[in-house]
């Protein structure tokens, strides 16, 4: 059963049991001002207005599996960047609740610290949501107040966007475009214009300093990256997440092992995941934001949830980056029968994102002029000889090997 | 993009400190620069000037927040000359080590302020971790973490305690281990050497017509060193060599002074193993202190960050006439449009990083 096949029995159930009678009922009290109940009483019982509620479902069950996902990203951002650290990270027993309480309850405070104490420092990322809420949101005062507002949104919303573009598994997914990785890829590159938008509009030298780094970044990026993309699109053909994974699954390679993309294809994968670093904006390619000198960067000025979320729609974007780099190269959700494909997927990811933790704490920062340096000197050459592999493997070899008779290696 | 001033400072997570950089830039590229001093200006010298001889070793120690003890060793060697006091060779001895291990103290935390500069969350808890060592045993003789007090005129406040040395030499192995351990992190670091290699260069001669000194002139090859041209203590009598380094020929970059200091701890930490080797038992408290003098004194040591200077004026008093203070990073921080032109609004930070601030002797 997929997911949208779920999604849709829901949809039934809740038009049948609940909406339906729901509007009936409205329409049959109130019967000269019935027309808009009765027509949503007439809607939810056509196959429109079940689909409709349908994709309603599916696309908020990939939201709110997607914001788990963050969650526990940056907890275990946070708890790996800790133990490289020799720290502890977020720490909160369930012991530490009991003795606030009584604490609060003018109790005498027992502090037995016995046992064990780790506990569910998870809990920390609800602790920051509460915090940055109730933060005051600042505008500065000769700051394009509009603009100021409309950044985030664009970069907050486009980042959310990512997350129910791709398919966790060919079952689990909320969205099937024939362009999937077109639209994900897309989707990625709104991103600068709120960049750029919010470091213009604070009317602040660092902030603009950064978003215009960070547009030269991204834009530079960019190009690498869809050519480095474009290898694996001439190899399955498509540009559908599905296909793709699907022809990763069938080819096999030395003793019928599988040959996912990232063999064939390895020039490809290095460029691919150095360019969705820099894409996603993390060190040592996180310059926009460079502390040391920009303060914040383009998010200086920004305060509360609006800053908060900033910071969430970067780890959304790192959680979408990693998947589509498990997707193209990593072979998807294929794996060996018992685990189910959706956990084989999310294992690839959390591989590649603790992958890019412990570079995030293990190196320094490089510079504008190196990163351009090193995006368009070495990385562009990189992705084209990948393409020329790949037209090799798809197009010359079996042209041959039809005239000559080799043996069928790809 | 049209030219403009960016005032970094005196809120910036760049400048360690309380003062301003003002920099004027074209794009990315640096083309002026203009330091501005003065935030943490506390009048150390005036204040020193209505306080009895004994009591300013509390003001010179609040001079430098990461290198105490060797400003105040600095004002009690002026003091001493001052009052031709004669001091036992155990306090010299023990005075050595804790200059060393204040020293220690000191590049750690220079070396702990440098790695965020460049992105490098982690390295700066790594070394501020390895600080805590260090910090630890300067409180055993003193009683405290950050202001010790500890070396008064005529000696030292009191002798070193039981088990002192084995605490040292425990945390000095470890410490050794664990450099050994950072090489790989930090200076065979690809994106490390990129960061910081052709960055902030200026030659040795520009650097003594400029006034700067100390490590960042070791940085440049000149073999400079207060602890052996003007020796003080027993640093003669003590196996160790000056270390210098340059980035090519004569002039220093930002790793070149990275690496002057990380050879200088492995300096300090021989250093601190011969002392204990030599040390002699005896007093360590100078038996004749007087309380008034007269004349000129006039001292300068190799403070953590370059060449500190005092001179002292007494006018037969209890209380010093004139008290001057010269700090080597006030010349080093003024000549900062020098080398900080050409270069881009990136290797501010890792310029002005590696020359070690400290604006509190700075402003004193």
């Amino acid at each position: 059963m997929t997911l949208f096949g779920l999604c849709k029995t829901m949809a039934e159930l809740t038009a049948d049991l609940f909406l339906v009678p729901l509007f009936n009922f409205q329409r049959n009290i109130f019967p000269p001002f019935s027309y808009p109940a009765g027509d949503l009483a007439d809607w939810f019982a056509s196959e429109g207005g079940i689909v409709t509620l349908a994709w309603v479902y599916a696309v908020n069950i990939a939201f709110a599996v997607g914001m788990t996902n963050l969650i526990l990203v940056i907890h275990l951002e946070r708890k790996i960047a800790a133990r490289i650290q020799d720290r502890r990270g977020p720490m909160l027993s369930l012991r530490a609740f009991r003795e606030l309480g009584e604490d609060l309850a003018g109790e005498a405070p027992t502090w037995r610290f016995k046992g064990n104490y780790s506990g569910i420092g998870i809990i920390q990322n609800m602790a920051d949501g509460i915090k940055a809420i109730t933060k005051e949101l600042i505008i500065p005062n000769k700051a394009d107040k509009f603009l100021f507002s409309m950044g985030p949104i664009i970069f907050i919303s486009s980042s959310v966007f990512l997350l129910v573009l791709f398919p966790l598994s060919d079952r689990f997914a909320a969205s099937a475009a024939p362009a999937g990785l077109m639209v994900i890829m897309a989707a990625f590159s709104i991103a600068p214009i709120g960049v750029l938008t919010s470091g213009w509009a604070s009317n602040n030298k660092y902030s603009m300093i950064g978003g215009m780094r960070s547009a030269a970044q991204l834009m530079s990026y960019e190009i690498p990256l869809l050519l480095s993309m474009a290898g694996v699109f001439l190899l399955a053909g498509s540009y559908n997440p599905v296909d793709i994974v699907e022809q990763q699954r069938e080819a096999t390679w030395l003793f019928g092992l599988p040959m996912w993309n990232f063999i064939p294809q390895f020039i490809g994968f290095i460029v691919f995941m150095i360019c969705i670093l820099a894409e996603v904006e993390r060190v040592p390619f996180d310059l926009p934001e460079a502390e040391a000198e920009l303060v914040e960067g383009w998010t200086t000025e920004y305060s509360g949830i609006r800053y908060m979320l900033f910071l969430a729609a970067e780890y959304i974007r790192g959680f979408a980056g990693a998947a589509v780099a498990t997707i193209l190269f990593l072979g998807g959700w294929a794996g060996p029968w018992p685990v189910p494909p959706e956990i084989w997927f999310l294992l690839k990811v959390y591989l590649i994102i603790i992958f890019w933790i412990f570079i995030r704490w293990t190196v320094p920062r490089i510079r504008t002029d190196q990163i351009l340096e090193l995006g368009w000197k070495k990385l562009l050459p990189l992705s084209l000889i990948n393409i020329l592999i790949v037209i090799f493997m798809v197009e010359i070899y079996p042209y041959f090997a039809d005239i000559i008779s080799l043996p069928e290696v790809f | 993009m049209a030219e403009m001033w960016i005032s970094m400072g005196p809120q910036h997570p760049m400048t360690h400190g309380l003062w301003t950089l003002k920099v004027k830039v074209d794009g990315e590229t640096i083309t002026d620069a203009d330091p501005e001093l003065g935030y943490l200006h506390r009048s150390v010298e005036k204040m020193g000037e209505r306080r009895k001889y004994f009591m300013n070793t509390t003001l010179t120690d609040r001079l430098c927040y990461a290198s105490s003890t060797t400003w105040t060793h600095n004002y009690v060697l002026s003091v001493e000359e001052l009052m031709n006091v004669e001091v036992p060779t155990r306090a010299q001895y023990i005075r050595t080590i804790m200059l060393e291990i204040q020293r220690l103290a000191s590049h750690l935390m220079w070396a702990g302020a440098y790695m965020p500069d460049l992105g490098h969350i982690t390295g700066a808890l790594y070394f501020w971790r390895d600080r805590e060592l260090f910090l630890n045993l300067l409180e055993l003789p003193s009683g405290s973490r950050l202001l010790y007090n500890y070396i008064r005129i005529g000696g030292v406040k009191r002798d070193l305690p039981d088990g002192f040395e084995q605490k040292t030499e425990r945390i000095l192995s470890l410490f050794e281990q664990r450099l050994d351990e950072y090489a790989d992190l930090f200076e065979n670091s690809k994106i490390f050497r990129m960061r910081t290699e052709d960055v902030g260069k200026f030659t040795a001669s520009q650097a003594m017509n400029m006034g700067i000194t100390g490590p960042n002139l070791r940085g440049c090859g000149v073999k400079h060193d207060l602890r052996v041209e003007d020796t003080y203590e027993i640093y003669e009598e003590v196996d160790w060599n000056v270390s210098t380094r340059e980035a090519g020929p004569g002039y220093s970059d930002c790793f070149s002074r990275y690496m002057v200091r990380i050879d200088e701890m492995r300096e300090s930490v021989k250093i601190i193993r011969d002392c204990f080797k030599k040390m002699p038992k005896g007093p360590t408290m100078s038996s004749r202190v007087p309380v008034r003098a007269s004349g000129e004194a006039f001292r300068r040591t190799e403070d953590s960050r370059g060449e500190a200077l005092m001179y002292l004026v007494g006018d037969g008093s209890d209380r010093p006439y004139r008290w001057k203070i010269k700090s080597p990073m006030f010349t080093t921080i003024s000549a900062c449009p020098h080398y900080l032109k050409g270069y881009k609004v990136a290797d501010i930070p890792a310029i002005m990083g590696s020359i070690d601030i400290c604006i509190g002797e700075t402003d004193k």
